[in-house]
């Protein structure tokens, strides 16, 4: 892999598409429709870039981040690693690229096992993929937990005896222990608590910095997001709607669907309360998708072509691509009021905090 | 102000083999007639509780409540008879939970489910219920709420089977709505939709509202007055502009600056070190100061007592109003 150019993109996912078969009948297994789960998916991820991934319950990001670490089977397209096509990987080669690509999943809770100790859950990556000996896991062991800011000595204990944040720093260590270069965090702060979501997005950006490594952040909250990534793909029913630099989503957000997310986000700051233009109806199932765009039944701007005909994902600027096939004449959305709050009195008291708390900390 | 609900002094414990567990510990707060009062603090400071107890739901044993008074109206509930309780809830008190799934009975159709809610608080008719009910859906915006009144709740979207709750619990015009966390399951788009509805019925039916949420963004959005809640106890209580303006609890202040916002440019979120205490060994002082970076000695060993800072602004913290050390 190291005839690659250092800039070229770590990953390129190009025309991803998965279909689940959906059937019924316990003995006579039929397949009475799809669920188009992820529908022509393209994208590309940098060296040490974070692309975030967003969109509603149930839209195919989940499913978009296992087909990348090929943990299931695309229905089609490539997904090419460093250069390299993993479709064409055979199993042993599979094995030892997923080295270089991890995952941390939301449910800090699932995705640990109970019955090993934490570093025995820590030197597990290692052993799978040959690394080291028995002493050299270990030392690492006690290292990635001095990474992700737990103690040496937590090695060895179960990860019951761990609260939700402590968990995911276990995940996230587990996950950098042989190094690599990708990592698919699929929701890894959704459930904690937001003041251990802090915590560990903080984690996760110094990780980034010191390691190079390269993020697909996958998330339903668009203010997480916005605070972590460099670039987002938004994602509605299975196909992105829009993908854009983090500074042109959020201050010029091109597709209905991408407005009314960023209008239904609660704002922490009661000085913004507003009559919201409010998105009508439900998110239609997967299972039968409207015609045409897929976000015509819910769009506040849909005409009679919008039913008719699927809008292709268009360059609106450099980098920034929209399907929608009235993006250029739609009415500006209203732009975010900017809130007072980063003045006055919270903001001085905000400042007392972190200088309390640095005054406390040893640097 | 006139208070439809008054709670003093509630104490809710558990025992149970690991221990006395204090979920609420001593907590007093109201709720005025028509107003929305926002209940916010992380898992487990004792949300939940402190609504089911309101509610006279706590399962006991193995919980016990305990409070000087819970005044609904003019009467104390804790001292009314089961039966009278009974009553009480679905009627003029009435709650809606997190997960609207677990609430519905997936074998009843939903216009079942709201009858029989109407029934048992009224002397309505049967056919004059299901018109209630239909109609109750209607002011919910359930679309074509004539005809999906016997749809079974699997057959609906999750929102949708938040505004049934919401239908449900409104059905016998309660004075008072507790709403448990009624958008936390629901995606944003949706969320919004569910808000937007709750303050709009309460314009218009003139409810009272107690909300529970761990958002303080959807405080922002729909509460009059915050309630903010640590391992227990009340540690704020302050009007909704006041408390994000001028926070005054270091657990709030520090909670908002770890919110991450798309209305503010941050580099680096804030954040609060260390976790929420077990309510089975909670510190004996101040119960944030393992993780308050202004703790001193005092804060170890004394409980500080919720004291008036500002006009109708409490605050339970020896050393509010903190300021930058000079
Ligand atoms: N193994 C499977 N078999 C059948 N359908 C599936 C399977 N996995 C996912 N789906 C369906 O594919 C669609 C996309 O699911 P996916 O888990 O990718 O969504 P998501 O965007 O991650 O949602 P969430 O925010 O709820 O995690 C959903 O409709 C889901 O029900
Ligand atoms: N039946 C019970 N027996 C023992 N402990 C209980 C019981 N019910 C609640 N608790 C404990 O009381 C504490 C408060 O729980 P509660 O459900 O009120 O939290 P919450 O603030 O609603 O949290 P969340 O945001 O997670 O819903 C928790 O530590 C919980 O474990
Ligand atoms: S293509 Fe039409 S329906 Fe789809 S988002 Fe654009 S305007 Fe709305
Ligand atoms: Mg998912
Ligand atoms: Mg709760």
């Amino acid at each position: 892999m190291s005839s690659m150019p250092s800039n070229a993109p770590v990953l390129q996912v190009n025309g991803l598409v998965k279909h689940f078969a959906v059937t019924r009948g316990l003995i006579r297994r039929k397949v009475i429709g799809l669920v188009r789960a992820v529908e022509d998916v393209s994208f590309e991820i940098a060296r040490g870039e974070t692309l975030a991934l967003v969109g509603e319950s149930g839209c195919g990001k989940s499913t978009t981040g296992r087909l990348i670490l090929r943990l299931m089977d695309p229905t089609a397209g490539s997904v090419r690693f460093k250069g390299k096509e993993i479709a064409d990987l055979d199993k042993d080669s599979l094995r030892r690229m997923r080295r270089y690509m991890q995952i941390i999943f939301q449910d800090p809770y699932a995705s640990l096992n109970p019955r090993m100790t934490v570093g025995e859950i820590l030197a597990e990556p290692l052993r799978v993929h040959e690394i080291g000996d028995d002493a050299s896991r270990e030392a690492r062991g006690r290292e990635l937990l001095e990474i992700v800011g737990l103690l040496p000595e937590h090695a060895r204990r179960y990860p019951h005896q761990f609260s939700g944040g402590q968990r995911q720093r276990i995940g996230i260590a587990r996950a950098l222990a042989a190094n690599p270069e990708l990592i698919v965090c699929d929701e890894p702060v959704s459930a904690l608590d937001v003041s251990i979501q802090a915590q560990i997005v903080n984690l996760l950006q110094n990780l980034q910095q010191r390691f190079g490594l390269s993020y697909l952040f996958i998330a339903h909250d668009l203010a997480v997001v916005k605070h972590i990534s460099d670039r987002v793909a938004v994602m509605y029913l299975g196909k992105l709607v829009e993908i854009a630099d983090k500074k042109s989503l959020y201050d010029r957000p091109l597709h209905p669907y991408t407005q009314a997310l960023l209008a239904a986000i609660p704002k922490p700051d009661p000085t913004l309360r507003t009559k919201r233009v409010m998105l009508q109806g439900d998110v239609p199932s997967p299972f039968r998708p409207p015609t045409g765009c897929r976000f015509h039944t819910r769009c506040p701007h849909a005409q009679a072509r919008c039913s008719a005909e699927e809008p292709a994902l268009r360059e609106a600027a450099p980098g920034h691509r929209v399907a929608c096939h009235f993006f250029e004449t739609l009415p500006a959305p209203t732009i975010l009021a900017r809130a007072g709050l980063a003045k006055g009195k919270f903001a001085q008291r905000l400042a007392a905090f972190e200088a309390a708390k640095a005054a406390r900390t040893p640097a | 102000m006139d208070n439809l609900l008054e709670v003093r002094g509630l104490k809710t414990h558990f025992a149970t083999d690991r221990g006395l567990f204090r979920a609420v510990d001593g907590i007093s707060f109201s709720v005025p007639r028509g107003r929305t009062v926002g209940l916010v603090g992380e898992s487990g400071c004792g949300k939940s509780v402190t609504s089911l107890s309101v509610m006279g739901l706590v399962p006991s044993p193995p919980g016990k409540v305990e409070a000087e008074a819970v005044l609904f109206g003019n009467r104390d509930v804790l001292r009314l008879s089961a039966d009278e309780r009974r009553k009480l809830r679905g009627g003029k008190m009435s709650m809606i939970f997190q997960e609207p799934m677990t609430s519905l009975n997936p074998v009843h159709t939903v216009g079942q489910q709201i009858v029989e809610a109407i029934l048992a608080h009224s002397a309505m008719t049967p056919r004059a219920a299901r018109a209630r009910a239909i109609e109750m859906l209607e002011l919910v915006r359930i679309p074509s709420a004539a005809q999906r009144i016997d749809d079974f709740p699997h057959n609906m979207s999750g929102g949708m089977r938040q505004r049934v709750m919401i239908a449900m619990a409104l059905s016998c015009e309660p004075a008072l709505l507790i709403a448990d966390e009624p958008t936390t399951a629901l995606d944003v788009t949706i969320q919004a939709q569910i808000l937007d509805l709750l303050s709009d019925l309460q314009r218009r039916l003139g409810m009272a509202i107690l909300i529970i949420t761990h958002d303080l963004g959807v405080i922002a959005e729909v509460a009059d007055q915050v309630l903010v809640m640590y391992a227990g106890r009340i540690v704020e209580s302050a009007d909704v502009n006041d408390l994000f303006a001028d926070p005054q609890h270091p657990y709030t202040i520090g909670l908002l600056g770890s919110i991450p916002r798309i209305d503010v440019d941050r580099k680096r979120l804030a954040t609060i070190e260390g976790t929420v205490p077990s309510p089975n060994n909670q510190p004996a002082g101040c119960r944030f100061a393992p993780r308050c970076p202004f703790a001193d000695q005092r804060c170890r060993l004394d409980p500080p007592p919720l004291r008036d800072i500002a006009p109708g602004h409490q605050v339970a913290c020896w050393k509010a109003p903190v300021e930058m050390a000079s």
